[in-house]
């Protein structure tokens, strides 16, 4: 099984952080993984684990559709956090709204961190494959 | 000398009255009146006995056979003309010859008498002067005169007449056939009756009468008489006459095209007119008249814009004017607003022409103008429309995303959940998915019941506007909410006047009321009590209800284009639906209103409803 040090997963809703929770621990060796319900409370808890020298996820699992700091307005303040690795995030969604996929690109483009486009629903074959360093 | 003494001047010669000299034969000058000494300024001692031809040196070469005819033939009177020049003037003089005959009727010498003829001669020049001048301006001017000598009823007509009448040169009138070769009809008429009112009151007269030619040539002509009188009668009637066909072609011509040009010009399904140099109006055609409201042309003619129109419309439709006369250069096309006085509105696609001059100046211009009024308001129509449609596209898409989202949301857990479930071993594990399989049920029949709701706002868009009073909607609604009012310490302060009245679906003005008060409360500053002030403004056709609270207010430059948006919420409270604000817009909406928000973080939000009260 893969080994992850630190996995987060940032979404609204109980049911798919449930599976997500659910089918990582089938595929992957992880002891770090941490839940936030919305992007605010994602980036503030990333901010302290940088302040307080932990490290910084390696896996992000985000949900775009959120009250407070949806998943676009997190990408916004994610890029700019003076990270040294590499972070995957995992964009899970249930839209498929152009709109968010033209966004998917523009923030290919703006940062080094690899992100990738998931729809839901998604399967634990495929959380295996994007659950892995960056 | 022969048979012939010289002898002393005989008295009754000397005294005679003309110059007179009596020669012999030989021509020598015998006896001499003094009047021909002085005429011809001889002296008398060197005139007597001298020969003539001595006297006069310039007398024509036959002058001796002349005066030898003489002396031979008793009876013959020889006419012999001199021509004495002096520096100032020349004089002519015509000599009388007869034999001069003794008492045996022998012939002894010639009696001659000189007459000055120069006066008469001098007046013949000037009739001969005359006559060809006259001839050269008849056949110039080609206009032919005439004399008609009632007394003897003979007419005389110069050779340009005969042109007219197409006769040989030759020909002789008679006043009766020249009557008879003007038209049958008017033109005969009126010329016989013009002549005899010459005849009878002497009136003088010129007319334009139509004519027949020898040859049957049917032609205009200009006659023209007036009297002769002699001792006060009229004896005589003159005239001219003058062929004027060509001029009466290209005149008949002319008034053809200008009726044509006419009928064009005032045809047209356009506003046509002729402005000077003053922009006043020297030409305007029907549909200008009628555009202008008026039955006569007259009316308008002479006139400028400033008193036609408006002064803010004369002052662009001058100013163009002198653009388009000054640079020469026309306005093809322009699109112009037009306001009569009466206050009418009409756009007209505009075009003026610059009317240039013999001097390369403008001295008017040419304006046409297409009235486009109702095209205007068919493409402001369209225009309408097309935003509408826009509109509602724009909204079914998003719609359409919010369906395929939500429903794709909760399909997709039931998909999950079910794998799990099927693979799932462990007891307590299983009914904890179950439990959680119910949970994912509730949340689609909830989405599923928004979606209707919004649905229903969206096709029940027939629904009849009614006017209501709003106070007693918000009294209604303070009713409904008073425990969440009073247990949130919530105060509402209406500054709405009892009888602002609006028009709306009274279902919807409820929901709205409710939706924007709840949410005011629900998003209170945690440090005062909510404070709601309800106002109304009435503007542009719309009556605005404004909604103040003093709540956590919304930071609209990051949430502004979500806050009507479904399922967004922006505040971490757990009961947050995020489906109100995106349903009351959608009733706002369907009442062909809008909605605004102003927001300050920290201070509060302003909500201003925008009640259409005209559809």
């Amino acid at each position: 099984m893969n080994k992850i040090e630190s996995i987060c997963i940032i979404d609204d809703d109980p049911i798919t952080v449930f599976g997500i929770q659910k089918m990582l621990s089938l595929v992957v060796d992880c002891d770090d993984i941490t839940v936030y319900r919305n992007g605010r409370l994602a980036i503030d808890g990333i901010k302290s684990r940088i302040e307080e020298n932990k490290k910084a996820p390696q896996v992000i699992f985000l949900d775009i559709n959120m009250p407070i700091m949806d998943g676009w307005q997190f990408l916004d303040e994610f890029i700019t956090l003076p990270l040294h690795e590499k972070v995957r995030v995992n964009i899970i969604t249930s839209s498929i709204d152009s709109f968010d996929l033209q966004n998917w690109e523009d923030f290919k483009k703006k940062t080094c961190h690899t992100i990738t486009f998931n729809n839901k629903p998604i399967r634990k074959e495929h959380v295996a494959e994007i659950t892995k360093i960056a | 000398m022969n048979g012939t003494k010289t002898i002393a001047n005989n008295p009754l010669v000397k005294q005679l009255p003309t110059a007179t000299v009596f020669t012999n034969k030989k021509f020598e000058v015998i006896y001499a009146s003094d009047k021909f000494l002085s005429d011809f300024s001889f002296d008398s001692q060197h005139t007597f006995g001298k020969p003539i031809n001595e006297l006069f040196t310039t007398l024509s070469d036959n002058w001796e056979n002349k005066l030898y005819n003489c002396l031979s033939d008793k009876s013959h009177n020889v006419n012999v003309s001199y021509n004495l020049n002096s520096a100032t003037d020349s004089k002519w003089y015509k000599w009388s010859c007869t034999a001069w005959q003794n008492e045996a009727n022998e012939t002894i010498g010639l009696i001659i008498h000189f007459e000055d003829i120069t006066d008469k001669k001098l007046k013949e020049e000037q009739v001969n002067t005359l006559q060809s001048l006259l001839d050269a301006m008849c056949e110039i001017s080609k206009i032919g005169v005439w004399d008609y000598d009632i007394i003897n009823n003979k007419l005389i007509c110069c050779d340009v007449i005969r042109q007219i009448h197409d006769v040989s040169e030759d020909y002789e009138f008679s006043f009766d056939s020249a009557l008879s070769a003007y038209k049958d009809g008017y033109s005969r008429n009126t010329v016989s009756m013009l002549v005899h009112e010459t005849m009878t009151k002497g009136t003088s007269w010129n007319e334009k009468l139509q004519f027949r030619t020898a040859k049957g040539k049917e032609i205009w002509v200009q006659v023209a008489g007036m009297p002769t009188f002699m001792d006060g009668k009229i004896v005589g009637i003159k005239g001219t006459l003058q062929n004027i066909e060509k001029q009466v072609q290209s005149e008949t011509k002319t008034k053809e095209n200008e009726l044509l040009l006419r009928t064009l010009v005032d045809n047209l399904p356009l506003n046509v007119f002729i402005k000077d140099t003053e922009s006043r109006k020297i030409l305007v055609n029907r549909s200008e008249c009628d555009y202008m409201g008026v039955d006569n042309p007259d009316e308008l003619l002479g006139k400028s814009d400033f008193e036609l129109f408006n002064k803010d419309i004369a002052l662009i439709s001058r100013a163009e004017d002198l653009q388009v006369m000054e640079t020469l250069t026309p306005i093809l096309g322009r699109e112009t607003i037009n306001e009569t006085k009466d206050g009418r509105i009409s756009t007209f696609l505009t075009s003026k022409i610059p009317l240039k001059g013999n001097n390369g100046k403008a001295q008017g211009l040419v304006g046409i103008s297409m009235d486009i009024s109702d095209l205007k308001q068919k493409e402001q129509e369209l225009r309408d429309l097309i935003n509408v449609t826009s509109q509602q596209n724009k909204k079914l898409v998003n719609f359409a995303h919010i369906v395929s989202h939500n429903l794709r949301s909760h399909t997709a857990n039931f998909s999950m959940l079910l794998d799990f479930l099927a693979n799932e071993k462990n007891e307590e594990e299983k009914s904890n998915i179950i439990k959680m399989l119910t949970q994912a049920s509730d949340n689609l029949l909830e989405t599923l019941e928004n979606l209707n709701e919004v649905v229903a706002i969206n096709t029940n868009i027939n629904l009849e506007k009614k006017p209501i009073r709003l106070n007693q909607r918000i009294v209604s609604v303070k009713r409904n909410l008073k425990a969440f009012l009073v247990n949130n310490n919530a105060k509402i302060v209406n500054a709405i006047s009892e009888h602002t009245s609006i028009k709306v679906i009274p279902a919807y003005i409820d929901s709205i009321l409710m939706n924007f008060i709840t949410n005011a409360v629900k998003y209170k500053h945690p440090d005062r009590p909510p404070l709601i002030t309800l106002s109304t403004t009435n503007e542009n056709g719309y009556i605005t209800l404004s909604i103040e609270d003093n709540g956590l207010g919304i930071d609209l430059k990051k949430y502004g284009d979500k806050l009507f948006g479904m399922y967004k919420t922006f505040h971490d409270h757990s009961d947050s639906r995020g489906i109100g604000l995106y349903i009351t817009k959608n009733q706002i909406e369907a009442m062909n209103g809008k909605v605004t928000v102003a927001s300050k973080v920290g201070v509060g939000t302003t909500f201003k409803i925008y009640f259409n009260e005209q559809n």
